[in-house]
């Protein structure tokens, strides 16, 4: 069996720790003897249909974020990655990438970067910034992140978040919720890295895009560093 | 008047902290200097002749004691913030330390004696301090990702500095590390003078394991061959910052210079059971892994300590893009003890990084994790802290009668 791990724009948004996702799908893949394939896709590079298993998207600096939200809408990766969740295919999307598949990020000054529109939600820059440890429920139960945004994301009607924010600000610091999930696509601010601590999610996407139950691992240290921050910041 | 006060109350902070043994004095002097003069710092630096800021992500400290080094070995006396306390209240605290309130008159006291001020400033402080500092040489070391919540982005940093510059005296010269890609743009912002050093003045590089390097480094056609005594290819970029400074300040350099050199504690440090590496952001974490993993023996242990205090970064993510899977040494049954406020993020990372997870222990408290990993320790222990770690080991080492307190040492 093999998985195919796309990393949008893995050279451009990257930011704190986000790589640790990529490390936790891959080595959670492979200690269950999965064969795992890394695939940057980047600027010049295509997405073909049906290509990749699963998708990551990470957060970028406000340069990159604006060169990667053109280029999302003039290659036409954006509408490929939107009818690829359509069909089911999973997505972890942190910070920066989270904020470019939502229907638009509106700066301080300037026009509005166009989003995907694949998350029903919209970002509008805030004037302070959202700094530190948060811990939701979902329904993955609790999980743990650290945040760091200035952008606020409302979710339109239809949205739905990943979880409630227990500890921390969450999507806007005002409604008490984080993230948005769309099918198997998932978009929120939590670094961390999130997966490593919170291997409930990690195996759920492996799962829906391998399209297979796992076997469970033994996920005594990540499950005992969860509980950690937990009891640390709750 | 004023500022007399301030002085005064700056040393009697001092004092106490040191008597109660709560620090080392490093910063809490000069915060409370300040508030009564905040011009505590321009007013008092303008008394030394020549001032150098070192600024960057890794490396501030050992370059900033390695100048004072060479500056006191050709016999100048040298003012420097110490310990490693980069803001303005360390600098703050550094001159009124060095501040003699005798002899009368108070105006023209001692600190005129120091000719030299080698001031390392943090990527944040850099911007509002330097400018206070007038200085006559700045030294752009590196510029990485390190505690995002505290300093934001790379590029955020560099367009800061950039700004900084472009308001600043052209008389000032700037010396940049020319192998770091995100800091050429520097120039394009300041009108003086702008040098750049790094691997084009170095050649015959001799790595010797821990013990060191051996080294040529030309400059404007003087050649100088050096003996390090520091392990690593990043130590040398230091040394190649500080030479290069002390080319333009005419400080004589000669081969064995650095024979009896130690670096600011805790950044690489010998002790008679091991060693001690500070490890605090991605890359510098990095070059350390590189450094010790081929000198790490089966018989030696890893002690690593992970804090989230604010002097640390209160965000814990950047260990994910440390490159930990170099520590990771084949066929070895290494025993790492992991410690810290966030020891169980640091034993998951490890885990990750492909480490057995039964020969990860986790131990948050630090003194006890130190005990763990010494006994019946039969190789050397390698202990890579964070920075507040670091100081936490610092205080355990001189209570075992391990070392001094570090605010004993030079």
């Amino acid at each position: 069996m093999k998985l195919i791990i796309g990393y949008l724009y893995g050279d451009l948004m990257n930011i704190y720790g986000d790589t640790g996702n990529i490390i936790a799908l891959k080595k959670r893949a492979e200690w269950r003897g999965i064969e795992v394939k890394l695939k940057v896709k980047s600027l010049k590079s295509k997405i073909t249909k049906g290509e990749c298993d699963i998708f990551f998207f990470g957060g970028g600096q406000d340069q990159q974020q604006s060169l990667v939200a053109s280029d999302l809408e003039s290659s036409g990766k954006g509408e490929i990655i939107k009818k690829e969740m359509e069909k089911g295919i999973p997505l972890l999307a942190i910070c920066g990438g989270y904020q470019l598949l939502g229907d638009y990020y509106q700066p301080h000054k300037g026009p509005k970067l166009q989003g995907v529109g694949l998350f029903p939600a919209y970002t509008v820059a805030g004037d302070t910034r959202m700094i530190g440890n948060i811990i939701i429920e979902s329904q993955f139960g609790k999980l743990v992140g650290f945040e760091n945004h200035s952008g606020r994301t409302y979710l339109k009607k239809e949205g739905q978040p990943l979880g409630k924010v227990i500890k921390g600000f969450g999507n806007n610091g005002e409604d008490n919720t984080e993230g948005c999930v769309y099918k198997n696509a998932i978009g929120c601010y939590m670094h961390g890295s999130l997966l490593p601590k919170n291997p409930e999610l990690a195996d759920w996407l492996l799962e829906k895009a391998l399209k297979i139950n796992l076997k469970p691992l033994d996920d005594t240290l990540e499950i005992q560093a969860q509980q950690a921050a937990i009891k640390k910041f709750c | 008047m004023r500022l007399l006060l301030a002085i005064l109350v700056g040393k009697i902070i001092a004092k106490l902290t040191r008597f109660f043994h709560i620090g080392g004095g490093s910063a809490a002097p000069g915060l409370f200097a300040l508030r009564i003069d905040p011009q505590l710092v321009e007013k008092l630096v303008k008394k030394i002749p020549t001032n150098i800021v070192i600024t960057g992500t890794n490396g501030k400290t050992t370059t900033a004691r390695m100048l004072a080094h060479l500056a006191k070995e050709a016999g100048i006396k040298v003012i420097r913030n110490h310990t490693g306390s980069n803001m303005e209240r360390g600098i703050a605290s550094a001159l009124i330390s060095h501040y003699t309130l005798y002899p009368i008159p108070l105006g023209e006291a001692a600190s005129s004696a120091y000719t030299l001020g080698v001031w390392e400033l943090d990527e944040a402080a850099f911007n509002s301090v330097a400018p206070k500092l007038k200085p006559d040489i700045i030294v752009f070391l590196n510029v990485s990702r390190d505690q995002l919540d505290r300093y934001g982005e790379v590029d955020k940093v560099v367009n800061q500095w950039s700004e900084t510059l472009s308001k600043l005296n052209p008389k000032t010269t700037i010396l940049i590390n020319a192998d770091e890609p995100d800091l050429a743009k520097l120039k394009d912002h300041f009108k003086g003078k702008v040098k750049g050093f790094g691997k084009k003045d170095l050649k015959n590089v001799k790595l010797n394991g821990l013990n060191g390097s051996v080294f040529d480094i030309t400059i404007h056609y003087t050649l100088y061959t050096i003996h390090l005594p520091l392990p690593g290819m990043y130590h040398i970029y230091d040394t190649l910052a500080a030479i290069t400074c002390a080319y333009h300040l005419d400080l004589p350099v000669h081969p064995e210079i650095f024979k009896d050199f130690s670096p600011a504690f805790g950044r690489v440090e010998k002790l008679d059971f091991g060693y001690i590496f500070l490890i605090k952001n991605p890359a510098g974490a990095t070059q350390v892994f590189e450094t010790i993993a081929p000198q790490i023996k089966p018989s030696d242990r890893l002690l690593l300590a992970l804090n989230d205090n604010l002097a640390d970064g209160t965000d814990v993510s950047w260990i994910w893009d440390a490159d930990f899977e170099q520590l990771k040494i084949e066929n070895l049954k290494l025993k790492i003890v992991c410690s810290g406020s966030r020891a169980n993020d640091l034993a998951v990372r490890l885990k990750y990084a492909g480490f057995d997870p039964k020969a990860i222990l986790i131990e948050p408290n630090l003194k006890k994790a130190l005990q763990q990993a010494r006994e019946s320790l039969k190789g050397k222990l390698f202990i890579l802290p964070t920075y507040t770690a670091m100081l936490q080991l610092q205080r355990i080492l001189a209570r075992s009668g391990h070392k001094k307190y570090y605010w004993e040492e030079s």
